[in-house]
């Protein structure tokens, strides 16, 4: 783990202390400007497996507040690149930076110390834990208590304990989990048990949330209502948002900006408008007749 | 939200009751019913081989982390107890107890490193380590047993603050209270964020590093805790139950009987040790009773053992594959479906 600058070992990680951003920027169709100092900053990011090349040359820019969307066919390498930013993958090349913490290759262990929650692309709770529990996990870094102390009870434990229960049924009240918080979250139908998830990454307050294909899977009513809590999760919660997906038409109404990737490279970015009618993102989600194909067909 | 608080408040107070019948069970009507023999090839047993299981469970059925290593704990709880009498005079029994314990602790966090790079099946071979190095050293160093020839050591009496604990119905209380007082306190580390932190770690290892779970110290504060019961145990069952012990009876049939009883009892659930540990103790007595009505003299003890072996053989497999949560979660859905047949209770519906 070669780090390029030390991360302060608590970092501006917690809620409280957290600003909230420029008000404008969280609401409305308005696009946020990128900022000189973005949230997530990705550069030349590079990542090949024996051979097979992932990532080549990437580079994403996240702004405060917004929500941007990476998208891309089957394979572009969408998942690779939030592995990379949560630590999963080290990358060939590149660098990733966290608003002024550079990585080549992020640790893990401190993503919640920088701010950084993730969800995954196929469900990653905890089966055996209820659903208040799944949602109090998310605050597992904050109790750095010893297990004796947290055993007698002591004044400090009780007071951490009580913060993060207040903090994970506000959450869980949020996203409309109170019916079911005491169900054995493996238990639960698929769509519920993403939005446990979701409760999960979100009970740490996170400056920036990644969420890895949130829509897969889930009905189309489901689709929805997540859509409406991630969009609540930006503006109520002030988490800056990079989201994953395959379904293009989904994410065109929900986000800021959308980064897409064919074959592990950045292929366009900019606005939905703008992405909407790019000829390189049609032809690699559509396809297109090219000249040759035409006179072959004829 | 209200509704919801009073539901778990009524779960959490039932809970508490049922403990309570059980301890008072345990200490008021055993004594006085049981007879020498029920208390000294039974009860004393069974609390042991209760308190080895809540350990292995710690560490098998909450954190996920397999091991075959428990009778090696066992047996350094027993030789570390004995030892500790031994060298230090005037030791107190109590602190005697702690400390085998917190060295029986020290061995498993030392076996459980290679738990930071192996999963499953092995990481399970690797704790067979632990099971053989340990017994060969016992065996090997004659200083562990204070030199005797076979490596036997004999257990000195029980007594604390001039209290002794010499007779069966003595012992048994001795080894009750030792084994509530650590359950108890298991029961609290495991509602406590480092017992979650265990459940994440063996649900999904990554989702759980990715939110700030220390992977490394909550592995090996599992295998810590979880030897440090299994010591605990190891000293009931040389100083209060056989009295005297050699390696030999820590071997690795005496590991997977305590993984048996966890299975047919119920991972990742206390009370499911406590179920295991009377099964696996009962169902002996039982089998052989069984046995002689039915067979007569045919049945002596060796068919005895041979069929002990195969039944117990069978109902792993019956369990593994139709209830892998055990007597316990059997017993909870029976239970639930008397209750729910006297009392319909509403049941808490999904939101789309």
């Amino acid at each position: 783990m070669l780090r390029l600058e030390e991360a302060p070992p608590d970092g501006p990680a917690h809620g409280q202390t957290r600003e909230r951003g420029d008000a404008n920027m969280r609401h409305g169709g308005h696009v946020p400007q990128p900022l000189a100092r973005p949230v997530l900053g990705l550069a030349n990011i590079s990542l090949t497996f024996g051979g097979v090349a992932a990532l080549r040359d990437v580079d994403l820019d996240v702004a405060q507040g917004e929500i941007r969307a990476v998208i891309g066919p089957n394979g572009a390498g969408k998942s690779s690149l939030l592995n990379v930013v949560s630590g999963q993958y080290r990358a060939d090349r590149g660098e990733v930076r966290f608003g002024e913490h550079a990585f080549d290759e992020v640790p893990t262990s401190k993503l919640t110390a920088h701010g950084v929650a993730r969800t995954f692309q196929n469900l990653a709770l905890f089966k055996g834990l209820s659903v208040f529990d799944n949602v109090l996990m998310g605050l597992a870094h904050r109790v750095r208590i010893g297990f004796l102390r947290q055993i007698v009870g002591s004044p400090l434990a009780r007071q951490i304990e009580a913060e993060n229960r207040a903090a994970a049924t506000e959450v869980i009240g949020f996203l409309h989990l109170d019916q079911v918080q005491d169900r054995i979250a493996g238990t639960l139908p698929y769509g519920v048990q993403k939005r446990v998830e979701l409760a999960r990454a979100l009970v740490a307050r996170p400056k920036l949330l990644l969420l890895d294909e949130p829509f897969a899977g889930v009905t189309l009513s489901e689709k929805q209502e997540l859509s409406l809590h991630v969009r609540n999760a930006r503006d109520s919660f002030g988490a800056t948002i990079v989201l994953i997906e395959h379904d293009i038409g989904l994410v065109m109404g929900l986000s800021d900006r959308v980064a897409v990737l064919n074959y592990g490279r950045k292929i366009a970015d900019g606005t939905p408008e703008e992405i909407r009618t790019d000829p390189a993102v049609i032809d690699a989600y559509l396809g297109v007749a090219h000249e040759d194909d035409t006179e072959l067909a004829a | 939200m209200a509704a919801l608080a009073s539901t778990q408040s009524r779960r959490v107070s039932a809970e508490t009751l049922g403990i309570g019948i059980a301890i008072v069970a345990a200490y008021g009507v055993v004594p006085l019913a049981g007879s020498d023999y029920l208390l000294d090839a039974v009860l004393t047993p069974f609390l042991a081989l209760a308190l080895a299981a809540v350990g292995l469970n710690v560490l098998t059925g909450y954190a996920g982390q397999v091991s075959l290593g428990s009778a090696a704990f066992l047996a350094v709880g027993a030789y570390a107890a004995y030892n500790l009498h031994l060298r230090i005079p005037g030791l107190p029994l109590l602190v005697d107890l702690v400390l085998a314990g917190s060295i029986a602790a020290a061995v498993g966090i030392v076996f459980g490193l290679p738990s930071l790079r192996l999963r499953g099946f092995y990481l399970a071979v690797s704790t067979l380590a632990a099971q053989f190095f340990v017994q060969w050293a016992l065996t090997k160093f004659g200083w562990f047993s204070n030199d005797n020839a076979s490596g036997v050591i004999d257990a000195p009496p029980l007594s604390i603050a001039g209290v002794s604990f010499t007779n069966p119905v003595e012992r048994y209380v001795f080894s009750l209270t030792v084994v509530v007082v650590l359950s108890l306190v298991t029961l609290r580390l495991l509602r406590s964020q480092s017992g979650r932190n265990f459940v994440a770690v063996r649900d999904h290892e990554i989702a759980a590093k990715v939110i700030g779970v220390p992977i490394l110290r909550t592995k090996l504060l599992a295998f810590g805790i979880s030897s440090f019961l299994i010591g605990v145990a190891g000293v009931l069952w040389a100083f209060a139950y056989l009295r005297t012990v050699e390696p030999a009876g820590f071997n690795l049939d005496r590991s997977f009987q305590i993984l048996f009883i966890i299975i047919i009892g119920g991972l990742a659930s206390l009370r499911g040790s406590f179920v295991g540990a009377a099964f696996i103790v009962v169902f002996p007595l039982l089998l052989s009773r069984v046995g002689a009505a039915l067979l007569g003299s045919v049945f002596d003890s060796g068919v005895l053992e041979m069929s002990q072996r195969i039944l117990i053989g069978v109902l792993i497999i019956a369990f593994l594959i139709a209830e892998p949560r055990g007597l316990i979660a059997l017993w909870d859905r029976t239970w639930a479906r008397t209750w729910a047949a006297v009392w319909p209770a509403k049941h808490p519906t999904i939101p789309t």
